[in-house]
């Protein structure tokens, strides 16, 4: 079979792996998934605590997968269900549910208890979902109700992360305060200590039953750990820790027990370096838990606005049911306050619903008979029923979850990178400390060592230290400071802060690849239509004759559009219609015409009967003839145009469709209609601009129109004439002039050029986001959210590498110090407690920058809305429509 | 002996424990020659020992398994073929 014939039978799906640690944890996890026969890709996040694998189903399934990863040392967290299921009896129907259950993917086990008519299953959340293992057992005949305490995976997982959180303090309330009391103990005998201090406190064999139960206890899970990667050839940080931890130890015992071995003698028992290396290690383990419980803030914010239950109207009678269970159909009832269960369309009442947790709308919307209602969303004001659309996973809300866990699962070139080095920087750190021994021992002990040898920072003197000692300290020194166990933390981290941060205002990363691309573009691509300009066009100019007077009101630009739309009223061409539009949207009168006809090519003509005017005092009964449409139609019907040609010229000249209004065979005036720009539109250029972004305006419009276009917008390119199949021609040439482009369009339509672009952004997508193409989707259709999507973009980047810096930074900087680069000169060796408290400030470092993110907002949405839109002034004569910008 | 999926890890445990025993009895070789005392030739030699080992272990047994499985992998391309 050929890969080309297997690859659609390759499936997607997202493991929760708990207990992964670092950056080695990561690879470990990700080298079994890959052996697995059948399993053709495998990419672990560390701080999602996800591994989303490609497979075939054929060959292995997702159990199996599990089954790997707790093989390895890794836990796998089952979700747990808890459903009422009404008529078991025992025996019989443990027989006809149990098999039934276990058979579904995905479900680990099913316990009975017959006496509360309970039935907990415990599955793998992202294999099967609740409502399925449900639905099968109604499918058996069997009543079912939701317990409403039913853990759900991402409860569990948070379960699991608490749980992480409080075994570290736990370990760190043991190991801090017998950590400062060892070293408090340890120089007891040095002044000012010795003053007041006893001296028994001081006794080797008081400070070894103190570090022992510290080492086993707290510490003993980093020698677990790294012997299970060792044992399956891999390594990773706590091979330093417990190589680290127990060498340290190991000489203290030596010298302790065996104080003429040659390791630094009796007074050398560096009791407080074991003591201080599992204090700060898991001080550095704390803070990694606390971060990744953080960081996934984002979903479990928006999973929390799920609500659990919900009203429907069934069999005429309101009925409270779990939301989960809400059928398409449905009609579901909302009141004041209550959150939206599903999606749905309003189909009776009225009410201002609150959007923001979805769209990032800051102001309700007004919701009535017709309007879209999205899950998740705050009904404020009124109460309203409405007829279920999308349920349980094809929710907005489920898909824009589901679009960011994915998001948060892929990993990031740079972060590609970082794990790659960290992996391999483990290796090379023991090979360094094979080196920095051999020298020590062979060469270096014996050329420098200086009877007043001092630990750093420490009283203690090592005159003692033989040649095996002094090079297995400095030996082991090395590996301490050299752990990068920040590095797994560093990049995962600021991506889940930043794709969450993201979410909150209605931009959804695809990937953290997406958000590397989108911080690295210089320059963006806006297809006109849809995109700069609303779409549709509008009236944006009338001007009346010069010299109307006789017969017509006071207000002549309000007559002469009128007069227009009245023509017009039932054309059905684009610009007929915004005619009408417009003047209808002025609350100017429209009337049916008595003729209408169209002249295809030219425009239109109609008679229509003129109103009663009592001013004039002419009969109510009088038809006039009217004329809208080009310059062609004009001349055909002898109507001299030459008084408004200039008028009729420049609006041309900024992109206008100018129309020819006349009355009776006399020029009443013109009427301008063009695609209007949103009112954003501006500043976004500006604001990319000054990021300095080059912005490349896309449109199959004409040359003339498309520059006078750009020339409003300042945009500092313009691509015209592009027909809709060559956009992506046009992004592949900008690439090949060695840009990396962002693409910014319809998700649809522009598909292609968003595939093509180093970074696609599907704007106004909706909440329907799994439609959508693109690597970025903006779910509000505002352009201000493409600058908000580079600054975020850029910030979580900035974010990736500073963490970075943090994490290899100490560890880079201090591995000369800590081979004994200096000690010739000083006669000064780093200690290990030394080296620990330097490691566990990346690990400090990191969380803090981390955290950040979490009080971050775009520039450009920080403040009032936006910058006012300058209205250039016009002639006297002219009006300007709200929408026109010039 | 032919390296298969199935005794690559026990291969991997002759060769990555082999090399260490080696470079551990090397580093005492060179010891015997200066003026060590036992315990720095003795804890010298299990020192070298532990840092070969662990520096051999990730590397051997990966370098091992994925010539394995190209044997196996290029035996089955062979067969579609």
């Amino acid at each position: 079979m050929t890969t080309e014939q297997k690859q659609p039978q390759h499936k997607e799906a997202t493991i929760p792996v708990a207990g992964m640690t670092c950056a080695a944890c990561v690879r470990k996890v990700e080298k079994a998934l890959k052996g697995i026969p059948g399993v053709e890709d495998c990419t672990v996040n560390l701080s999602a605590g996800k591994a989303g694998v490609v497979y075939d189903p054929e060959v292995c399934e997702l159990p199996a997968m599990a089954d790997r990863i707790r093989e390895i040392g890794y836990e796998v967290p089952n979700a747990r269900l808890e459903m009422l299921v009404l008529g078991m009896t025992p025996g019989h129907c443990e027989h006809v549910i149990g098999p039934a259950v276990r058979g579904l993917p995905g479900v680990r086990d099913i316990q009975f208890n017959f006496a509360t008519d309970t039935v907990t299953v415990e599955f793998i959340d992202s294999m099967i979902s609740p409502a399925e293992i449900k639905k099968t057992v109604r499918s058996l005949g069997y009543e079912v109700h939701d317990k409403g305490e039913g853990e759900a995976g991402s409860d569990r997982e948070r379960e699991l992360r608490q749980q992480e959180i409080r075994r570290q303090q736990l370990n760190m309330l043991f190991a801090w305060p017998v950590g400062a009391l060892v070293m408090l103990f340890t120089f007891s005998m040095y002044d000012p200590l010795d003053s007041f201090m006893p001296d028994f406190l001081g006794d080797k064999y008081l400070l070894f039953a103190m570090t022992t139960p510290l080492v086993f206890g707290p510490g003993r899970q980093f020698f677990v750990h790294s012997w299970n990667g060792l044992r399956r050839g891999v390594t990773d940080m706590n091979l330093l820790y417990a190589t680290g931890i127990g060498a340290a130890y190991g000489i203290a015992v030596i010298n302790t027990f065996f104080p003429d071995a040659g390791f630094g003698g009796e007074r050398a028992v560096f009791y407080e370096a074991a003591a201080l290396l599992v204090a700060f290690i898991v001080l550095g383990r704390y803070l990694e838990a606390l971060t990744r419980g953080r960081t996934s803030e984002a979903i479990r914010k928006l999973m929390k606005l799920q609500p659990r239950m919900a009203t429907v109207l069934r069999g005429g009678t309101e009925t409270e049911i779990p939301a989960d269970e809400v059928e398409i159909g449905d009609t579901v009832i909302v009141r004041p306050g209550d959150a939206i269960p599903v999606d749905g369309v309003v189909t009776d009442g009225y009410s201002a619903v609150d959007e923001a947790m979805i769209t990032g709308e800051s102001i309700p919307v007004e919701k009535r008979e017709g309007d879209e209602v999205i899950a998740g969303t705050i009904n404020k004001t009124g109460a309203f029923r409405f007829e279920a659309r999308r349920v349980g996973a094809e929710t907005a809300l489920a898909q824009i979850v589901k679009f960011v866990e994915d998001a948060q699962t892929t990993r990031a070139p740079i972060q590609a990178l970082a794990d790659r080095v960290a992996g391999n920087f483990i290796l090379a750190v023991h090979a360094l400390a094979l080196v920095v021994f051999l020298f020590w021992f062979f060469v270096g002990f014996g050329a420098f060592f200086d009877e007043g040898t001092r630990l750093m920072l420490t009283p203690y003197e090592l005159s003692e230290l033989e040649v095996f000692g002094f090079a297995l300290l400095v030996s082991v020194t090395v590996l301490v400071i050299s752990c990068p166990c920040a590095v797994g933390l560093a990049t995962p981290a600021a991506m889940m802060a930043g794709t969450g941060k993201g979410a909150e205002f209605g931009i959804l990363f695809k990937g953290a690849d997406a958000v590397e691309a989108t911080s690295r573009i210089n320059t963006v691509v806006l297809d006109k239509t849809g995109t700069l300009t609303k779409g549709e066009p509008s009236v944006t100019d009338v001007v009346p004759a010069p010299g109307l007077g006789q017969g017509w009101g006071p207000d002549l630009p309000a007559e002469v559009l009128s007069l227009a739309a009245t023509a017009e009223v039932n054309s059905e061409h684009p610009l007929g219609e915004a005619i009408v539009r417009g003047a209808r949207e002025r609350g100017l009168e429209v009337r049916a015409p008595d003729s209408f006809d169209s002249v295809p090519g030219h425009g239109v003509e109609a008679v229509l009967r003129e109103p009663q005017d009592e001013r004039k005092g002419e009969p109510q009964d009088e038809r006039v003839q009217v004329l809208l449409g080009n310059r062609k139609l004009m001349s055909e019907r002898g109507v001299e145009i030459a008084p408004l040609l200039t008028d009729a010229e420049r609006l041309e000249d900024e992109g206008k469709t100018v129309m020819f209004v006349a009355r009776d065979g006399e020029l009443a005036g013109i009427v301008a209609v063009a695609d209007t720009l949103k009112e954003t539109s501006e500043r976004a250029v500006r604001e990319l601009k000054g990021m300095g972004l080059e912005v490349v305006m896309m449109t199959g419009d004409n040359a003339r129109t498309a520059s006078a276009i750009a020339g409003q917008l300042g945009v500092d390119r313009v691509l015209s004439e592009v027909l809709p199949q060559d956009k992506a021609a046009e992004v592949q040439r900008l690439q090949a002039e060695g840009r990396t482009v962002a693409m910014v369009g319809d998700g649809v339509n522009d598909a292609p050029a968003l595939a093509t672009a180093n970074a696609g952004m599907a704007i106004g997508s909706g909440t329907d986001v799994a439609k959508e193409t693109g690597t970025v989707i903006l779910i509000r259709d505002d352009i201000l959210d493409v600058v908000a999507a580079v600054q975020v973009a850029r910030q979580t980047m900035r974010l990736v590498r500073q963490n970075l810096f943090w994490a290899f930074g100490y560890n880079a900087a201090t591995i000369p110090l800590a081979a004994g680069i200096l000690y010739p000169f000083i006669s000064q060796i780093v200690s290990p407690e030394l080296a620990a408290l330097l490691m566990a400030s990346s690990s400090f470092s990191v969380t803090m920058n981390t955290l950040r993110m979490r009080g971050y907002t775009p520039p450009i949405r920080r403040g009032p809305p936006s910058a006012p839109v300058t209205i250039t002034e016009t002639p006297q004569r002219r009006v300007s429509t709200p929408e026109a910008t010039s | 002996m032919k390296i298969t999926q199935e005794n690559v890890g026990w291969i991997s445990a002759v060769v990555y424990t082999s090399v260490s025993v080696l470079a551990a009895l090397v580093f005492l070789a060179v010891t015997l020659i200066g003026d060590y005392g036992w315990v720095a030739r003795i804890g010298g030699s299990l020192w070298v020992f532990g840092l070969t080992m662990i520096i051999l272990m990730p590397t051997v047994m990966p370098f091992l398994r994925d010539r394995a499985g190209m044997a196996s992998g290029g035996m089955s391309q062979g067969g579609h073929h």
